[in-house]
């Protein structure tokens, strides 16, 4: 129990950096002639990745997956609340601009 | 205000109308000095919301970017605020000593050194005047002659925001030492949660220095970081530890152990007030 | 469910809230906190993409992965110093505990580097609207790791000592340090990738 535990932690922790790397990607694929171009899409791909690997660590980095349902709901409401005031503001300013 | 499951000893109001038993409690609850402090410190935040927001509108606060026509402006239309609202906070300022005083008395009863509350007090009573005292004085100055040379005006404009918004230090380093001392106390005056609070709060107060460069956007002393973020968390900073020192209040016991858990919300006629 | 666990012989373990519930406070709290930073910043850039644009363009990203990689793994190590002061094997939590540590002054050099590096290509806290944002997030979040190394002292002490141990406050320091760790992702993405 204790290694696949152990296991476990490990491959989380290699799809949290595989998560990362993808931002990498992004980058590259966005941004041509090495200039930067304001782009929606990787704006709400980074918030979107950004908040699963947030997740991630809540559920099991901080062990909230073997905690009592309320913690569950709190957490997950949490990040919902999160993508919506971020998302909202970048569109909200996108629109009044 | 119930007295009859924390301190068993004490005495209890014998009966009669309610202008009686406050007069009673005035004169014998074990506890009316806490109370009296509390109630001070409700009075006094009402006020302090009620001059800086409405009366003075020192807050939500202008901005640094104005030019010199523009302040003076400013001066012209508040006029009467100003003067009147400070007018109050200059003799309503001494109730920020027994507010500080029950805030320190907090830390005394906790287990950890009386250290804590000594520096919590010398720190807070002079933070009261680079914190509120001098923007009063500076704006109360600026507001007073109508004919005052304007760069004067601009002058006292800066000296009081800048004076009000920009010496946190003095509050980030007491919101430290209480709550350093709300995690070290084995008392259990405050829940643990009031100490993580304080340091979003302390955090929130660092927050505040950039002010002193800014003349424009998020960091200046009227920008959505520097000031709304800011007061939004103060607030509740504020509310939660009134609320929980009324708590302590109706549990103390005046011993020196931990303080019991609050008392039954089933005791009858005996609540004093 | 229960079948499963009867024949496998395996106790399914009760809920518990990891840490202390007051520290979950703080964290969701705190998270909220930095939300509306982050909130703030996004409205604003969508005002001046392209000065924010042209400001980032200065921002090495490899550095930023680099620094987001070691907290992650701090995360890790933090989390099998958990698990393993659970099972009652200190020695291993305590060396789980001083590797978090070392990850997290590593990233603490790294980002100092970071802005002595920015500050010689001449982008100060005042240069422009993106680098306000930048060194105020950053060192808002260097302020936080510093405050987690007094935590993960705290941590180290309790697990030193047969006497002080507790794993209740094992895991709540664990859990600001996650805060820590949480927040840089969301920061990482917020300065480095957002477009």
């Amino acid at each position: 129990m204790r290694d696949k535990s152990t296991k476990r932690l490990l491959i989380v922790w290699a799809i949290l950096t595989a998560l990362t790397l993808v931002y990498v990607w992004l980058d590259h694929t966005t941004d041509a002639n090495g200039t930067l171009h304001a782009s929606s899409v990787v704006t709400v791909s980074a918030i979107a990745i950004a908040l699963i690997k947030v997740r991630i660590i809540f559920r099991e980095f901080m062990e909230v997956r073997g905690a009592p349902a309320w913690l569950c709901r709190l957490t997950d409401g949490w990040v919902v609340v999160v993508a919506a005031c971020l998302l909202g503001s970048y569109f909200i300013g996108s629109a009044v601009a | 205000m119930s007295t009859a499951t924390t301190l068993p000893d004490a005495p209890e109001f014998p009966g009669g109308s309610r202008l009686q038993r406050f007069a009673w409690n005035v004169r014998h609850h074990p506890k009316r000095e806490l109370w009296f402090a509390w109630y001070v410190m409700v009075v006094f935040y009402n006020l302090y919301g009620v001059l800086f927001f409405l009366v003075t509108r020192v807050q939500p606060p202008p901005s640094p970017d104005w030019d010199t026509p523009l302040v003076v402006q400013w001066f012209d239309e508040h006029h009467l605020g100003l003067l009147t609202g400070f007018g109050v906070v200059f003799l309503i300022s001494g109730m920020c000593a027994p507010m500080n005083a029950l805030l320190a008395y907090s830390m005394w009863r906790m287990s950890v050194s009386r250290v804590f509350a000594y520096s919590y007090l010398i720190m807070y009573s002079l933070a009261a005047l680079p914190g509120m005292l001098v923007m009063a004085i500076a704006m109360t100055v600026g507001a007073l002659r109508a004919d005052r040379d304007p760069e004067l005006i601009v002058w006292m404009y800066d000296f009081a925001f800048l004076s009000f918004s920009g010496t946190m230090g003095v509050f980030l380093v007491g919101s430290v030492v209480w709550l350093v001392a709300i995690l070290l106390d084995k008392n259990n005056v405050f829940p643990k949660w009031f100490a993580y609070l304080g340091l979003c709060n302390a955090l929130t107060e660092v927050v505040v220095a950039p002010a002193w460069i800014f003349q424009r956007g998020a960091f200046a002393w009227n920008g959505a970081i520097a000031w709304w973020i800011n007061m939004v968390v103060f607030i509740l900073y504020t509310a939660a530890f009134i609320v929980l020192l009324r708590r302590m209040i109706e549990r103390e016991d005046f011993g020196t152990g931990p303080l019991p858990d609050p008392a039954a919300k089933a005791e009858p006629v005996k609540a004093a007030r | 469910m229960t079948n499963l666990a009867e024949s496998e012989h395996v106790t399914v373990p009760p809920r518990r809230v990891p840490g202390q519930p007051d520290m979950w406070l703080f964290v969701l709290f705190e998270a909220m906190l930095f939300t509306g930073y982050f909130s703030v910043y996004l409205a604003l850039r969508t005002q001046n993409e392209d000065l924010f644009l042209q400001s980032q363009a200065d921002l090495d990203l490899r550095v930023g992965v680099f620094n987001t990689i070691v907290l992650l793994s701090s995360s890790w190590a933090v989390a099998r110093c958990v698990r393993a002061a659970r099972a009652g094997q200190y020695r291993s939590a305590m060396t789980f505990a001083a590797a978090t540590v070392g990850f997290g002054v590593v990233f603490a050099i790294f980002k100092v580097g970071e802005w002595i590096h920015e500050i010689r290509l001449g982008n100060t806290f005042t240069s422009s609207e993106f680098f306000q944002h930048y060194y105020f997030l950053t060192s808002l979040h260097l302020i936080h790791v510093l405050i987690g190394f007094i935590v993960l002292g705290v941590l180290i002490y309790q697990l030193r000592s047969p006497l002080r141990r507790s794993q209740e406050l094992v895991e709540t320091c664990a859990t600001y340090w996650h805060t820590v760790d949480f927040l840089w992702v969301m920061i990482f993405a917020m300065l480095y990738i957002v477009r």
